[in-house]
């Protein structure tokens, strides 16, 4: 599975600026010379200025029955420009989208308010005291309108109302439904419309009807020439035609996701490159026909290039990520998931020329081998690297893991699961990120033993997210140790058959006790505890009673469960393409069923161990009164359904193939 | 530590009021002013009149634009700024969260906006020349919460909203702007 992992982080850490502190306080600060020399100006002349600006690229094409309209559109064309987020109907999946420097390079000219007050201003400020905000505050209160029908409401206040609201109701058209869509393109088509509307739109994103969309369905939006950001993902049927169509013309394409659009080829990429000098991200994840010829093109016309998914791009080969590592120096974040000709040269350069490189994935590219860290030059370091993904990169060694801590001491999620090479030394090496470690995946790393992961507790103690699956030699030593990182959200443990109740407990217990602040509670969310065949039900009803924020507990195989008829209710389906016997021992609970579960276990305890006689005694040691409590507590917290993006343990009786879903 | 400094504050109508530095820095206009003139904010009253960044440039008697911020809309910034004093700079966490629930409002600051829309509308405008962020904020969401659900006619009466168009164009837009009138 191709992680869209840390999307979620990474977006945490990039401030999503309201177009309100952007555009409009900085323009009526007195710092800000453009304002002085603006507002000075008289209204009038103020607006064509706008109509000039913003209207410039496509007079050709604009439709102008209604100049008047059109002039008064101005102030809230360019307000808008600043890109207002419509928070709760963010249905963008791209991945790029939580970046704020994308959806800011349109900001324009904020509009300005009058200087002087008439007696009949006056009079109308008495009688509708809202009409004495400005525009760019009165976009400032629709920015927080979450629904567009909220926002249609507005349009048909008033006139002001009305040009103050349509930039942000179409900056990105709701497309969730065939007929919104429909609707939508016949107002785009609509010669006479009462605004322009194809110049308003900024985002389109067609991938909820992405099984519908074709080259006929796109065409009517060949004319909105000011997208920013465009999200086809999956939209199968598309082809350079109907892409291509999109990309003509668009100057201010920021963003492109045509994940998944297996047909498409050089040649939309090639449209790209000559038209989209802007562009900043690219998604074009299992595009498999592209090839090096329109990537080098891109990289040597895009040169603003923040972040690049060729995940699965076959053809793709160290002539692409070359050109880029040569020609993109701003590169941010670069995925190249399985992309299985690019070799070491590849990643040393991307590494040592992009200084400001944040992410960098390159699973199952195993071509690489320890040579590629080995190579980078001995004095410099890499400060920005903070997310580094070597999922199955075979060939490397101890000495690689080395090299790169040496060389980006700042790393935060480090990947190396089913790189079998590695031992104890390697996770010493990491323990010298110390504070800085978040998340470590060491899945498969099957030389790790209890020594080395004790050490990497106690280094790095901010680990919100552990993975030792298939770890085997590990043992509850281990897991207790793990079990006293304050901020461990999930934890991995599949197949470390060695593990026991002890474990189990340990990771119960940890949390509650009152050595930090008197409240603390458990933050785990996610355990994954398959084939640990020594749990018992016991153990598990603790872990469940102490971890308030669990909203996943994955123990299939672990036969205290997956025989027990009462207790499957509460699991959710299997997936569809697993065989019987897969089917029999699946027992992942995840969201509510990890509620009812919980409750389950707590409402009828005398009954639930019968079937176990050796946890019947045990019973009477367990406090009941707390087991209320944290149910209380449970209620209060108001858990979410689980809306991770998880890839459960897919395992058949054999044990041989399973992954663990990414991390959101 | 030495005591917190005070300073003079004038509204539009010539009020001085006197508050701690800190509260009074709440406002990023005032905080720049401060650096900008220094030591002498100390000890003359800064002017508040709500007015373009004009007023700053050109020297004060030549400005004879309204005055806007006056005592009693001063009076309530500074209440929300002293109950805010202590606030934690917004951190990148509560931004992702302010962008699921974008009418959210904490409950003392829901009743510290139970006032008169005239009022309501006087601390946005107050909070947008001061650059008080949060607060700015906080007005647009009361605002927003007396919109939504709303149909146009009923939000033209809750603000008193003369409707200026002909039925012919309140048609023509509604029929466009069709899809959005789902959810």
């Amino acid at each position: 599975m191709t992680q869209s992992t840390n999307a979620l982080e990474e977006g945490a850490s990039s401030t999503t600026p309201s177009p309100l502190t952007n555009g409009i306080l900085d323009i009526t600060s007195p710092s800000n010379p453009l304002a002085l020399s603006v507002s000075n100006s008289r209204q009038r002349g103020v607006s064509s200025f706008f109509i000039q600006e913003i209207y410039s690229h496509d007079r050709d094409t604009m439709v102008r029955s209604r100049p008047d309209i059109l002039d008064s559109m101005s102030t809230s064309a360019s307000s808008s420009s600043s890109s207002p987020e419509r928070a709760a109907y963010d249905d963008d999946t791209d991945f790029f989208t939580a970046q704020r420097n994308d959806s800011e390079s349109s900001i324009g000219v904020a509009s300005l308010r009058d200087m002087t007050m008439s007696p009949s201003r006056e009079r109308e400020y008495r009688v509708s005291p809202i009409s004495r905000l400005p525009p760019e505050l009165l976009i400032g209160v629709f920015t927080k309108l979450s629904s567009s029908m909220d926002l249609s409401s507005c349009m048909l206040v008033s006139k002001t109302w009305s040009r103050n609201s349509v930039d942000l109701l179409w900056h990105r058209p709701l497309c969730n439904t065939w007929q919104n869509l429909e609707s939508v393109i016949k107002s785009i088509r609509e010669p006479g419309g009462y605004y322009p509307y194809h110049a308003l739109v900024k985002r389109l994103n067609l991938s909820n009807l992405n099984d519908r969309v074709n080259n006929g369905t796109v065409k009517p939006f060949m004319h909105c020439n000011r997208i920013e950001r465009l999200t086809l993902t999956g939209c199968v049927q598309l082809t350079d035609e109907g892409v291509c169509s999109l990309i003509y013309g668009s100057r201010s394409l920021l963003a492109l996701d045509i994940t998944g659009l297996d047909s498409i080829t050089d040649h939309t990429l090639r449209a790209v490159s000559e038209n989209c000098g802007r562009l900043q991200g690219l998604n074009i994840t299992d595009c498999s026909k592209v090839t090096d010829d329109s990537l080098v093109e891109i990289a040597e016309h895009c040169h603003f290039l923040k972040r690049l998914k060729l995940n699965n791009c076959s053809l793709v080969t160290n002539e692409s990520i070359m050109a880029v590592a040569h020609h993109c120096p701003y590169m941010l974040e670069i995925d190249l998931h399985n992309c299985r000709q690019v070799s070491n040269e590849s990643i040393t350069a991307l590494i040592s020329r992009g200084r400001q490189l944040r992410e960098l994935r390159v699973g199952h590219c195993h071509l690489l081998t320890d040579a590629a860290f080995l190579d980078l030059p001995k004095n410099l370091s890499f400060e920005s690297l903070r997310i580094l993904d070597l999922t199955a990169c075979h060939h490397l060694h101890d000495e690689a893991v080395e090299r790169i801590i040496e060389t980006s001491p700042r790393l935060r999620n480090l990947v190396l699961a089913k790189c079998k090479e590695i031992t104890d030394r390697s996770v010493m090496a990491i323990t010298k990120l110390g504070k800085n470690l978040h998340y470590i995946h060491l899945g498969h790393c099957a030389q790790i033993t209890d020594t080395a992961v004790v050490q990497l507790v106690k280094m790095c103690n901010r680990i919100r997210y552990i993975d030792l699956a298939c770890c085997h030699r590990l043992t509850d030593t281990s897991v207790k140790q793990l079990a006293t990182l304050p901020k461990l959200r999930r934890i991995g443990l599949v197949k470390c058959q060695s593990i026991t109740d002890k474990s189990i407990l340990a990771l119960a217990k940890a949390n509650v006790e009152p050595r930090a602040k008197p409240l603390t509670q458990s933050l785990l969310e996610r355990v994954h505890l398959s084939y640990c065949i020594n749990l018992t039900l016991q153990g598990i009803h603790a872990l469940l009673n102490q971890c308030p924020k669990l909203t996943h507990l994955s123990l299939t195989g672990v036969q205290a469960f997956y025989l027990r008829e009462d207790l499957i209710n509460f699991c959710r389906e299997a997936p569809p393409e697993f065989t019987e016997h897969q089917r029999h021992v699946f027992c992942v609970f995840s969201g509510e069923g990890v509620n009812r579960l919980r409750n389950y276990l707590n409402e009828s305890p005398e009954t639930l161990y019968d079937t176990e006689g050796t946890m019947y005694d045990d019973r009477e040691g367990e406090d009941m009164d707390t087991d209320h409590q944290v149910a209380g507590l449970m209620n209060a917290t108001g858990l979410n359904d689980d809306d991770d993006d998880d890839m459960d343990e897919v395992d058949g009786g054999d044990g041989s193939q399973y992954e663990l879903e990414g991390d959101r | 530590m030495a005591e917190m400094q005070k300073i003079k504050l004038m509204s539009s109508d010539s009020a001085e009021i006197t508050v701690d530095r800190d509260v009074a820095e709440r406002s990023v206009l005032i905080k720049n002013m401060m650096e900008d003139i220094g030591e002498q904010a100390m000890t003359e009253a800064i002017p508040i009149p709500n007015v373009s960044s004009q007023y700053l440039v050109k020297p004060l008697q030549e400005t004879n634009l309204p005055p806007q911020v006056n005592e009693a809309v001063l009076n309530k910034v500074i209440e929300w700024c002293v109950h805010h004093k202590g606030d934690p700079p917004a951190t990148n966490d509560d931004d992702a969260d302010s962008r699921k629930k974008t009418t959210d409002i904490e409950e003392w600051d829901q009743k510290f906006m139970q006032v008169d829309q005239e009022m309501l509308f006087e601390i946005i405008l107050a909070a947008n020349y001061l650059d008080i962020k949060a607060l700015l904020d906080v007005g647009c969401k009361t605002v927003a919460n007396m919109i939504k659900g709303k149909s146009p006619e009923e939000i033209r009466k809750t603000f008193n909203i003369q409707n200026d168009f002909t039925p012919e164009e309140e048609d023509q837009i509604r029929r466009e702007n069709e899809w959005a009138e789902d959810r």
